[in-house]
């Protein structure tokens, strides 16, 4: 018996899926790959001491920085922000590149123009560091001043707020800008 | 997607969630060790691993092997609730969803909560394997070869950061993508 197709049910017979199950598909697949990829990367030994260390001493030291703006009276030890009160170690996971790994890998897994990702990294990049930097300076300060609090705060709290912006800003990056650019690049 | 009333909803929805969330940790948490514990015992005879409730508080499990001598039982710590934390931003953005009627929500939030505790029950699966193969010093390198360390060594590292927190995006994506990037029909029209 002959199917009526249409353009937004599954093109029967010819056993392709529909465009859009297609595009999903697709881009859950490249996301997860570059996700694999960059992780697997950033995990090398290499990597890790020519890039990630030195990345994570440079937030250390900015964190530091806007701490004694904030009067808080600290010095600096490598990775270690410390004043009279506390000191935390900024490792790998506090420094923000997981969260700018899954955007990276979101934003060129997205159907849209190369100017759109270009800006959308750019400006995702700067809005996560400027993110993680409070997260880290608000980290301190709850183990200075609310020592029982730094656990949650540090693995559960501060966690989900990072990573959520890292999500909320690709969501209004692909529905504001990127979207509505590819669409208009494909034809009808 | 309306941006503005997705953020509202998302804000309306955080509350709810973190409070269930705190809610069923504790019996969530029990169940993921048991059913991450007969997982491992279908691995391994005789059935030698146990995760044992640690001192330090709600969350924290020991991974103890019953056959290792007793005072090096406990080989490694793990804490349960950094594996199941990123149901709150699971719970917050499936319901947030602007134009999608509860019901709809609702019912794929289900599902993404279905996968989701699949996915803990291997990352404990794998973070117990992990300490088995890469944090036994002579042991790990006697009972486990290379490939073994690595795979275990580099799953666990995968699943406990890069999926993990992508998870939400990728469920929320899997089931809303369409609403981010219209099918070209549509959006031509």
């Amino acid at each position: 018996m002959a199917r009526k197709t249409s353009q937004h049910s599954p093109a029967a017979g010819d056993g392709r899926r529909p465009p859009g199950r297609r595009r999903e598909i697709v881009f859950l697949v490249v996301f997860l790959v570059l996700l694999g990829v960059s992780f697997t990367a950033i995990s090398l030994q290499p990597v890790n001491d020519r890039v990630i260390e030195p990345f994570t001493a440079g937030i250390a030291r900015v964190s530091g920085a806007t701490l004694n703006l904030m009067g808080q009276g600290i010095t600096m030890r490598g990775t270690i922000i410390e004043n009279h009160r506390f000191a935390v170690n900024i490792r790998n996971g506090c420094n923000g590149v997981e969260t700018m790994l899954i955007f990276i890998s979101a934003v060129l897994a997205f159907p849209a123009t190369w100017a759109a990702r270009g800006a959308g990294l750019v400006l995702g990049i700067l809005a996560i560091q400027v993110v993680n930097l409070l997260r880290v300076v608000a980290l301190f300060l709850t183990g200075a001043y609310f020592p029982k609090l730094f656990d949650a705060s540090h693995t559960v709290i501060w966690q989900t707020v990072v990573i959520l912006f890292g999500v909320l800003l690709w969501i209004f990056w692909a529905s504001r800008f990127a979207a509505p650019r590819a669409a208009r690049a494909e034809p009808a | 997607m309306p941006y503005a009333r997705f953020l509202r909803n998302l804000l309306l929805a955080a509350v709810p969630v973190a409070a269930v969330w705190l809610l069923l940790t504790p019996l969530y948490n029990r169940f993921l060790v048991a059913s991450a514990e007969n997982l491992l015992h279908l691995a391994e005879r005789p059935d030698v691993t146990e995760l044992a409730p640690a001192a330090e508080g709600e969350g924290y499990y020991l991974i103890v092997r019953k056959d290792f001598p007793p005072a090096k039982r406990t080989v490694y710590s793990l804490r349960v609730t950094d594996i199941h934390f990123h149901l709150l931003l699971l719970g917050a953005l499936f319901l947030a969803v602007p134009d999608v009627p509860w019901r709809r929500r609702l019912g794929n939030l289900g599902w993404a909560l279905l996968i989701a505790v699949f996915f803990h029950i291997a990352l404990v699966f794998f973070w117990v394997k992990f300490a088995y193969a890469t944090q036994l010093g002579s042991w790990s390198l006697e009972h486990y070869g290379a490939f073994a360390r690595n795979f275990f060594g580099l799953g666990k590292h995968l699943l406990d950061l890069p999926f993990k927190l992508a998870f939400p995006l990728v469920l929320w994506a899997g089931f809303y993508f369409r609403l981010l990037a219209p099918a070209p029909e549509r959006a031509a029209a």
